[in-house]
């Protein structure tokens, strides 16, 4: 909503926990015919979108999880040296704690290295006002601006009272060219443009102060404790205090400095800060960069007095912070001892909470695949464990866990057929297959698949395709059906484009026709070279909120024995035991049929199956 | 006036439904309030949580331990999760869904008796309030969504009630499903006119 009161004109981005609600939202709504809002097939193209808008002189937005801005990195230095004309704003959320699984990176160290102003709400209210305030930020210092976010904040719903949004601003589309800007050919050019993006820096901090976006309260006495709240944790300052007064702490000079920019660094209200108070408090989740700049400050102003945070080893790099952590830095300021409501007896009633790994849904038609690849292994004589299976990010990962065990590793979009290059490399006698979604495999595949083609690798490589982004809320992609694009968006077919690479040995197989698709698997892994399967069928959340179902299973009660054997296979979540056979449960059972393959007593028939 | 209410389950079960409708109510009545739905895996059978925080203009997402004034559990297994939010006089609503993972079913992993939940919670001064499923009335022969019931017990039986008004909720629900003659309705106002007495 800041962003369309901002005027934006593109918003790009690619879908990642927890950033993805911004670009769904959008695309709910009736947008402007002139303003764009796409799903981008990677982080590093959507930024490439946006900063090409804002080389023209519009404003534009970029989205993406931290995850996504190693992606998009790459581009993003070089945007920072070129600088911008229109606003560029790239909206990213970390996750500490990792709520959503990958790394737990702190994406303020991109904003270090590329010398760009971040800002960090606190809030969801303050969220919406510093996405506008970073667009004017940006047009006034000619440079991108990040607004980052933390997971518990850009997950949170409450109620902000929102100006009607704005058309995007009318602006000619700007051709400037100007080859020491926009290009990095040359060691002169680039030596010029490190200078600019230092300049521009500095000038994002002199505008910065003049906005007051960083928040000094200095206690009317001198000597107290000064805390430093950073972005988010600053949303718990109060309900620390209140633990820490619980405690026995009396706070009656505490001073506080409410970090919204960690950079540029905050400078000269640190400096007022350490002027005012006896010992420093940092509140920063994740990396100590605001508490290493207080070191250098410290040692600059001839500050003597205790800081207290992560360097001297009162709170972790790792982990999400809450109103304890507040109340346990204010406590260790004043050598009192915090009352114990976070001890580790606490957890003891959690840890007697059964288990409950993520697995694949009632239907998804992965499930279908693990089963093909781990029978076909079997088939050529071989163990699961003697066969490297290589795994990538979103669904197909779920491969990993129990019942199928299929897949052994993941590391970063795309990356299952390099790795499995590196297996193959490396001398393993048994075949090695890679697996991947059909976004994954748009996103950052395709480059590692040319490489195998090009080298002439013997790998084989499986294409999950369900026509969705579906880990991350059902996202349409290019392998979409067109019936589901957005308007003015077209259909890319898998199938199609791994034909034209040039790989010869290409199948296509259902992976609710357990038969056939392990059959197809199996062939492919006795060949040479490269060999690709494009495994296809919906997601199926997709094809049950549209009332389709592929078919309806019913059970032979007489033959049933409750041997477990389906659910044993398939781990379906749709397969309940009942008391003398097991029972579908309608409601969540999509029909797949491949429980009616895996048992061996034909307990259990479908009907309608095509 | 603050007021926190943690919220847990297994994906499916409706219990970012409930939050949200919380949430909206809270909205409507002026109340200041920040809904932090976790999702995880939602939609795969994993765990889901949510924290609703009443009454602050900003406050952080997640509620410290031993803060929560209400647990809505909704699967019995997943309430030992909240054992360490509610605060003591707290008040649990614990629905008695049993969910039990593919690992349980086949006898690998054990699952949690309801005596060993309901102590842990007791042991931690928390007031429990037993809803069981069985007991849940019908609507025209077919099962009620247990969330929605389970929403209105949590108005017209724990001090939540005193916060937000039974005639907003319901105002929430029936936008989102058409009030009268349909079941959510029906479930909602089935709650709000249950007894549940709080055991000690």
């Amino acid at each position: 909503m800041g962003a369309l009161r901002a005027g934006v004109k593109v918003v790009t981005g690619y879908p990642g926990t927890p950033t993805s609600g911004l670009i769904d939202f959008l695309l709910k709504l009736e947008l402007d015919q002139n303003r764009f809002v796409e799903w981008c097939t990677n982080e590093k193209v959507a930024l490439e979108v946006a900063t090409g808008a804002a080389w023209a002189g519009q404003r534009a937005l970029c989205t993406m999880k931290m995850s996504g801005l190693n992606v998009a990195y790459d581009s993003l230095i070089s945007v920072a040296y070129s600088g911008c004309n229109g606003g560029l704003v790239i909206y990213v959320a970390d996750d500490p704690g990792t709520h959503a699984g990958m790394c737990e990176q702190d994406s303020r160290g991109f904003a270090l290295m590329a010398d760009l102003p971040i800002l960090e709400p606190y809030s969801v209210g303050e969220a919406y006002e510093l996405v506008q305030r970073a667009f004017t930020l940006s047009e006034q210092t000619a440079t991108p601006v990040f607004v980052r976010l933390v997971t518990a904040i850009a997950n949170s719903r409450a109620p902000v009272e929102v100006e009607s949004s704005k058309p995007p601003l009318e602006r000619k589309a700007l051709l400037e060219r100007d080859i020491t800007k926009y290009t990095k050919a040359g060691s002169v050019i680039c030596m010029a443009q490190h200078q600019d993006v230092i300049a521009r820096l500095e000038k994002a901090g002199r505008i910065i102060q003049k906005m007051c976006l960083n928040k000094l309260k200095l206690a009317p006495k001198t000597g107290g404790i000064g805390v430093i709240v950073v972005g988010g944790v600053a949303s718990y300052l109060e309900e620390g205090i209140e633990i820490a007064v619980r405690s026995g702490c009396s706070i009656d000079s505490l001073s506080v400095l409410r970090v919204v920019t960690s950079n540029p660094f905050p400078t000269s209200e640190v400096q007022k800060l350490l002027h005012h108070c006896a010992a420093i408090l940092v509140l920063e989740e994740l990396e100590p960069y605001i508490e290493q700049g207080i070191y250098i400050e410290a040692q600059g102003s001839g500050f003597k007095g205790k800081i207290i945070g992560k360097i001297d080893g009162t709170f972790n790099r790792f982990g999400e912070y809450n109103a304890y952590h507040v109340a346990r830095g204010i406590c260790a300021s004043l050598n009192v001892s915090i009352e114990e409501s976070d001890a580790r007896e606490s957890y003891l009633a959690e840890q007697q909470a059964v288990p409950r790994p993520i697995t694949v849904c009632a239907g998804c038609p992965h499930r279908g695949t693990y089963l093909a690849i781990n029978k076909a292994i079997k088939r050529l004589g071989m163990k699961k464990e003697e066969v490297m299976v290589t795994g990538d990010i979103g669904c197909t990962i779920l491969g990993m866990n129990p019942p199928f065990e299929t897949i052994w590793n993941e590391l970063s979009m795309g990356a299952s057929i390099g790795l499995a290059q590196g297996f193959v490399y490396s001398g393993v006698e048994t075949p090695v297959i890679a697996t991947m979604g059909d976004s994954t495999f748009f996103h950052g595949g395709i480059p590692g698949l040319i490489n195998a083609i090009h080298h002439k690798v013997s790998l084989t490589l499986i294409i999950m395709d369900n026509g969705w982004t579906s880990m991350t809320g059902m996202q349409a992609n290019p392998s979409t059906a067109d019936a589901f694009q957005q308007p003015k968006s077209q259909r890319v077919d898998i199938a199609k484009l791994v034909a034209a690479l040039g790989v010869s040995h290409l199948f296509e197989i259902d992976p609710f026709d357990l038969v056939g698709s392990t059959n197809a698997i199996q062939h492919a892994l006795d060949l040479p070279g490269v060999k690709v399967v494009v495994s296809r069928q919906e997601c199926t959340i997709q094809a049950m909120r549209r009332g389709i179902k592929a078919g309806r299973v019913s059970i032979v009660p007489e033959n049933c024995n409750l041997c477990k054997l389906c659910l044993i296979h398939t781990g379906c979540p749709a397969i309940k035991i009942g008391k003398e056979t097991i029972v579908i449960d309608e409601a969540t059972c999509y029909g797949c049929g491949l429980c009616v393959e895996v048992c061996n007593r034909q307990a259990l028939i479908i009907e309608g199956h095509s | 006036m603050s007021y926190n209410i943690y919220m847990v389950g297994v994906g499916g079960q409706g219990v970012l439904t409930i939050g949200d409708i919380l949430a909206e109510a809270a909205c409507r009545s002026n109340i200041p309030v920040n809904f932090y739905p976790t999702k995880g895996m939602a939609q795969r059978g994993g765990s889901v949580k949510a924290q609703i925080r009443l009454g602050h203009e900003v406050v952080g997402p997640n509620i410290p331990t031993k803060s929560a004034n209400l647990v809505i559990a909704m699967e019995v297994s997943e309430a030992l999760k909240a054992v360490r939010f509610v605060r003591s006089e707290g008040e649990v609503l614990l629905y008695g869904w049993i969910w039990q993972p593919t690992a349980v079913v086949l006898g690998k992993e054990c699952y949690p008796t309801l005596d060993q939940v309901q102590k842990h919670l007791k042991d931690v001064g928390a007031r429990v309030n037993y809803i069981n499923p069985e007991d849940l009335p019908l609507f025209k022969d077919s099962p009620i969504p247990g969330n929605i019931f389970t929403l209105g017990v949590a108005i017209g039986n724990t001090r939540l009630g005193s916060f937000l008004d039974s005639t907003v909720v319901a105002s929430v629900v029936n936008d989102r499903w058409g009030g009268e003659g349909d079941r959510n309705n029906f479930a909602l106002h089935s709650g709000l006119c249950s007894e549940h007495e709080n055991e000690h």
